[in-house]
């Protein structure tokens, strides 16, 4: 069986974390330069207020409803984020982290737990820990457990874990489903779907295969396998674009156990996830690293961590990145142990277009040549193949450590930003 | 009773050179000929280092104590919560530091460390949770200088 946990109105929750006072209060989180709704807590879904309203407009539209509106606080994000994927490390031996609020939970051999009381109890862990609610879907197949994880989040009845064991409940969910909601079908999918009378993804898992196949191709026709229950989709080595995020992960084959060469792994992930920024002309504020021992391998020391670093001007040069991503992993690398499983994370997403610079650490001169850099190395690589010409390992210096200047200008950039409780002593107080 | 020297080695780490050779007159040397071991207070103190927070404490509720403005709370959100610990509370929306007491009638009680402050019963009517339990407080004994963020 394979689980999906997933942190409940991601955004909103770190907010809250901090703020008992707005538990059942509205809240929304905006993106960058306070331009537009990115994240809703329930009780905004519940007033039919959409994802991605300008900001403006929900202030027009909605002048007393007493909503409370943050700026987004990605360091605040990433933190909370790696102290969920640690609460869940140490209790699930396989945890593969998808987007910075999802991970997938690899339950095989747990025939023998009762997964239902065993998932109540790591949610319920996972709160009392970090302060984040948390739903769990646990089905066999990560598509299916995708879709238990929305119904164990819509229904308190679930006390937070759905279970999709029967071929009856599996019939009921997908029944309940909408097919443009199934993990792997997109809106444009979803069109051509409805076209052919698929509206629930019932009906898609009904279909023919063949069919499935010709039309779909083999993207779909994985989709519709997962569906029925056969788990063929593996995360592993899937490079994954989701909920602002990009992660890129690997399995080695062997194990590895010396720091530069983990280095390069890490260099090489971070220079693939800067390049999908690239080419969706975006930029990252946050870069992680991970990096996992074997955890099959009983008879050696077991360890995983993950750290971050956040850009004061977000990025997506390559230099930039796999600097950042290689100081990450200076910090949590241990001798002595076998790994397994590195990988990269970018999030913090928005748009290239309107990049706020940071007003005291911006180089135009330094940035302009690291953009030319990294556009020759796409001129070059998508010419001559992926690849062929990649960066030497940079030395990076976190140059974060400046108290006063971060606090100042994030006073500028983001008005409305919560402080960072979690990583800035004495932003978190108690009276 | 011997005293020990705890030389601070400013690494990222913040790993604490454990120097075994006593207490000299004047100054330990800084080439510590009985260097034998590290401490490292994040290693040390902090047993689960994702649910660990830290918080500073404002107000005077706790004061009778030792526990005043400024000092740093070692917050555990992870652990049970029993009689006696100092909990981060969150009491109707708001957080509240205090004792917690349970009595055998089943109530349970935050109490302050102040005689200014009366404690508090929480009944059903409140909205009651402990945020976390305070394991460790830090505490400065120099105060700071004046119109500045430094000692």
């Amino acid at each position: 069986m394979v689980g999906l946990i997933d942190c409940d109105n991601f955004f909103c929750s770190c907010e809250r974390v901090f703020r008992p006072d707005l538990a059942h209060k509205p809240v929304v989180v905006l993106s960058n330069n306070d331009g537009c709704v990115v994240a809703r807590s329930r009780e905004v879904k519940a007033m039919g207020i959409p994802d991605c309203l300008p900001y403006y407009q929900l202030m027009e539209r909605y002048p007393n409803s007493g909503i409370v509106a943050f700026s987004s606080n990605y360091t605040l994000y990433a933190d909370m984020s790696s102290r969920v994927m640690a609460v869940l490390r140490e209790n699930v031996p396989d945890v593969t982290q998808y987007s910075i609020d999802e991970a997938f939970l690899d339950l095989n051999g747990m025939d023998h737990v009762d997964l239902k009381a065993w998932g109540e109890e790591l949610c319920r862990k996972v709160e009392r820990s970090t302060g984040m609610p948390v739903s769990l879907g646990i089905a066999p197949s990560r598509t299916l457990a995708k879709v238990a994880s929305k119904f164990a989040k819509k229904y308190p009845g679930y006390r937070k874990c759905c279970v999709m064991a029967t071929e009856e409940q599996r019939v009921k969910a997908l029944q309940l489903t909408a097919a443009v909601d199934v993990w792997g079908i997109g809106r444009r999918i979803a069109r051509r779907l409805e076209y052919y009378g698929v509206r629930t993804a019932y009906d898609f898992a009904q279909k023919n295969r063949g069919w499935v196949r010709g039309k779909f191709h083999v993207t779909g026709e994985r989709t519709w396998q997962e569906l029925n229950g056969d788990s063929v989709i593996d995360v592993d080595g899937l490079d994954t674009v989701a909920k602002q995020t990009i992660v890129t992960s690997r399995s080695f084959p062997g194990m590895l156990t010396e720091l530069s060469d983990l280095r390069s792994h890490i260099a090489n992930y971070a220079a693939r996830c800067s390049l999908k920024l690239r080419r969706q002309n975006s930029v990252c504020h946050i870069v992680t690293a991970f990096i996992q021992s074997n955890h099959f391998r009983e008879d050696l020391p077991q360890y995983s961590n993950s750290a971050y670093r956040s850009f004061l001007t977000p990025t997506n040069t390559t230099t930039e990145i796999v600097g950042a991503a290689n100081a990450a992993l200076d910090s949590i690398f241990r001798q002595g142990i076998s790994y397994k499983r590195a990988g990269v994370m970018v999030s913090g997403i928005t748009s290239g277009d309107a990049v706020q610079h940071d007003l005291f650490t911006y180089d135009p001169e330094r940035s302009e040549k690291l953009r030319t850099v990294s556009a020759a190395l796409d001129r070059v690589n998508g010419k001559m193949g992926a690849d062929m010409v990649v960066l030497g390992i940079q030395q990076y210096r976190d140059k974060g450590a400046d108290g006063k200047s971060v606090k100042f200008v994030n006073a500028i950039r983001r008005a409305l930003k919560s402080p960072d409780y979690t990583t800035r002593l004495g932003a978190f107080t108690v009276g | 009773m011997p005293l020990r020297i705890f030389k601070p080695e400013f690494s990222t780490e913040l790993r604490l050179v454990y120097a075994d050779g006593g207490v000299r007159a004047g100054f330990p040397s800084p080439a510590q000929d009985y260097v034998s071991a590290t401490i490292d207070l994040n290693k040390d103190l902090i047993e689960h280092p994702a649910s660990t927070f830290y918080a500073r404490v404002v107000g005077d509720s706790m004061e009778e104590e030792g526990i005043t403005e400024g000092d740093i709370l070692v917050v555990d959100k992870s652990v049970e919560p029993h009689h006696g610990d100092l909990a981060v509370c969150c009491l109707d929306g708001e957080f509240t530091l205090k004792r917690l007491r349970f009595t055998s009638a089943d109530r349970l009680y935050l109490m302050p460390s102040n005689r200014r402050y009366r404690p508090i019963e929480v009944t059903t009517e409140n909205e009651f949770r402990v945020w976390g339990v305070v394991l460790y407080t830090i505490k400065s004994n120099r105060r700071r200088r004046p119109g500045t963020e430094r000692w």
